[in-house]
């Protein structure tokens, strides 16, 4: 292992930064902080994104990890032990010298600090701390910190941390206990799911605590996410999805992720993806997370044991929509907001601002233009007083080929970026077995 | 034969237009707003009246429109007269017309067209409003003042002002636009004000810091290392973050688009 500790600040940011920039989580969004005097920084509930990378995502955090140097040898991690890679590590002052430069000058709006696991969990997990308060007490830094909940460290250390942050997480990586045995040998279920359970209780209290006292310093305010691997191992999005829907339940997380998996490394455990990155698949589980978290869907009504796996040429509400044709047209003028939620081509929004405007009379098809329904798609579910928009049959081949038509340009743009492959003139719109994506064979067959 | 009022370019300005027009009592059909000096070409068998800008009846429509509409339709008011829209002081009358016949829950009925137009502008605003709060970009000059330059379509400025007023409590800050010449200056620790800044000398008298150059550079090489190769989409980039926005960051300043 080849340690450095003379490079310059700009060598090591390029290389911590690179080595944090797999771990998807970049949201400064969660908590409304105003601005102190005295202090540098503010928050905004819906968070705010400062520049794009050429690969199309938002930069908002300084994304850094403070030492690429791990104990750990996870197959899928290009910091693992066992790579032969430049290893180097921030000082404390160096980091919160960079986040308040960057911010300033508004080119971030916080920190994301995450790490390698130095010497041992406790140790890094202070280190991380330590940086934290420095950046808190010494530089007055009020903006955003997103911060790494090391596996295995001192619930005390977590603690302490969690009173300087705002947003917590711990990385569950890959959905199934046997797919981190075998990738990621140093870590195990337990180990991560202790500390969420930890972080997940200090936000009950502290919630609790800040009704009586509104001078409680708060605890991870903008709350914990996690990430999981897509298409490292073999489990299907029904599990995926089944485990997310667990941990908004059972866990109150905010956000989890989903990271299409990048081989960096070559190993015998690891997938080789020749059509790159499994991006389409990755697309549709945060379709559908969406659909879990503001939709009020089940993870069971979208995917069930004998249908793992989302269609790829639709898009999963659009898929239970057609599968659940008894239940449409739906009328606008008369809906509920759930039934109308379920529409697919509507989002929270437009149904809200339908709820809202039919108050003052009844709404036209050009209305729920206006509105910004996705005519596109809804048309085939919805009636205006009684009437559809076009003369349209409700069978599910006919509206399915519709649809599929539709979407068809979108999938190609996602599922072949960076590949070129031939589609084929035969394809079987309805087939869903098809469609998975194969690990270790190749990516999505169209 | 129709009236056109023209008016000057301010939410006064319209407002005392609105006033003008409304009690002429010529009938809402035959009165129209325009704002004076947008270019427009002058229609013929129109009247064209120049209506100055008189505060106190500007704020008589306003105290009624807070009283009789809603607060939140004086807001989305104020927000339309910033829009970028050529026609929005016809657009806010027609607006308010709307607005003094139906009462508190205009500001919900976007099937009416002259509501949903004055929500599409407050949309455009609000959205432009809110990306350059991530955009904006501050140089740090000698002495210790952020400068920071943007050319939006919309006159934002003071919706961004108490955003940065807030976070940048501490710092002398100022936030020029270019395409209005004018600025937001904020002293430390005080209050924020709007000066016009019609001459560039300004501009001469500021040098960048030596610190400058560097975190440039190293926010620039920051950009480079996490962006995901396998990854790549410029479309999803281009969607997020408009070409337009990109001759104002330090991090294009070697062109529109990021090299491989």
């Amino acid at each position: 292992m080849l340690i450095q500790e003379q490079l310059s600040v700009q060598e090591k940011l390029e290389i911590l930064s690179d080595a944090a920039k797999y771990d998807v989580s970049c949201s400064s969004s969660g908590v409304d902080k105003k601005g102190k005097k005295g202090t540098i920084g503010s928050a905004s509930k819906a968070g705010i994104c400062h520049s794009f990378s050429a690969d199309g995502r938002c930069i908002s955090l300084l994304k850094i990890l403070f030492t690429n140097q791990c104990i750990y040898d996870c197959k899928y991690c290009i910091n693992r032990s066992s790579n032969d890679v430049v290893r180097t590590s921030f000082t404390p002052d160096e980091v919160c010298q960079l986040t308040i430069q960057f911010y300033r000058r508004n080119y971030i709006e916080g920190l994301f600090l995450s790490s390698g696991i130095l010497h041992h969990a406790d140790y890094t997990m202070d280190l991380i701390y330590q940086t934290l308060k420095k950046l808190r007490e010494e530089y007055h830094f009020h903006g955003y910190i997103h911060v790494k909940a090391i596996p295995g460290a001192d619930p005390v250390l977590i603690e302490k941390t969690g009173y300087l942050a705002d947003r917590m997480s711990i990385n569950l990586e890959l959905p199934t206990a046997d797919g981190l045995k075998k990738l990621a040998p140093g870590k195990t279920r337990e180990k991560i799911l202790t500390p969420m359970k930890q972080i997940q209780k200090g936000i009950t209290a502290n919630q609790f605590e800040l009704m009586e006292y509104k001078k409680t310093p708060s605890f991870v305010p903008a709350g914990q996410s996690t990430q999981m691997i897509v298409g490292a191992t073999p489990e299907n999005d029904f599990q995926m999805m089944m485990v997310a829907e667990a941990l908004y339940n059972n866990y109150d997380l905010k956000r989890v992720y989903y990271s299409a998996f990048v081989p960096v490394n070559q190993d015998r455990a690891l997938p080789s993806l020749p059509g790159g990155p499994p991006l389409l698949r990755e697309h549709r589980l945060y379709q559908a997370d969406w659909l879990l978290r503001y939709y009020g869907f089940q993870a069971k009504e979208l995917l069930s044991e004998e249908r793992p796996n989302f269609n790829v040429l639709l898009d999963p509400k659009c898929d239970w929509a057609l599968r659940h044709l008894e239940l449409f047209p739906v009328e606008i003028n008369k809906a509920d907001y759930y039934t109308l939620l379920r529409v697919p081509g509507m989002g929270v929004k437009s149904v809200r601002r339908i709820i809202a405007a039919r108050r003052g009379g009844p709404l036209s098809f050009d209305a729920l233009k206006k509105i910004g329904v996705v005519l596109k798609r809804a048309h085939y579910f919805i009636t205006c007083s009684g009437r559809m928009m076009y003369p349209v049959k409700i069978e599910e081949d006919y509206i399915c080929r519709h649809l599929v038509g539709d979407e068809k340009r979108k999938v190609w743009d996602i599922s072949s970026s960076g590949t070129f492959r031939q589609l084929s003139l035969f394809d079987e719109v309805r087939g869903q077995h098809k469609d998975k994506i194969q690990i270790g064979e190749g990516c999505v067959s169209l | 034969m129709k009236t056109v009022y023209l008016c000057e370019n301010s939410l006064e300005g319209i407002l005392s237009g609105v006033y003008a027009a409304w009690t002429s009592r010529k009938g809402h059909k035959n009165v129209e707003l325009a704002l004076l000096d947008d270019g427009e070409t002058i229609e013929l068998f129109c009247q064209y009246v120049e209506v100055p800008c008189d505060l106190q009846n500007a704020e008589r429509v306003i105290q009624s429109i807070r009283e009789k509409i809603s607060e939140d339709a004086y807001e989305t008011v104020y927000k339309a007269s910033l829009s970028a829209d050529k026609a929005r002081a016809d657009k806010i009358y027609r607006f308010l017309i709307y607005g003094f016949h139906i009462g508190r829950r205009v500001t919900d009925q976007l099937q009416i067209q002259a509501v949903y137009d004055i929500f599409q502008m407050n949309r455009y605003v609000d959205n432009e409003t809110h990306l350059l709060t991530g955009f904006v970009r501050f140089v740090e000059m000698e002495g210790g003042l952020l400068v920071s330059r943007i050319g939006p379509k919309n006159d934002v400025l003071v919706l961004l002002a108490p955003h940065f007023m807030d976070r940048l409590s501490g710092e002398n800050w100022m936030l020029y636009d270019e395409n209005r010449k004018k600025a937001v200056i904020h002293p430390a620790g005080r209050l924020w004000f709007l000066a016009e800044l019609s001459t560039s000398d300004w501009e001469q008298k500021l040098i960048k810091t030596k610190a400058e150059d560097e975190y440039e550079n190293l926010f620039q090489r920051f950009r480079k290392s996490v962006t995901i190769k396998e990854r790549r989409n410029r479309t999803c980039q281009r969607n997020h973050m408009p070409l337009r926005y990109r001759p104002y960051m330090p991090e294009f300043s070697q062109g529109l688009n990021d090299t491989e």
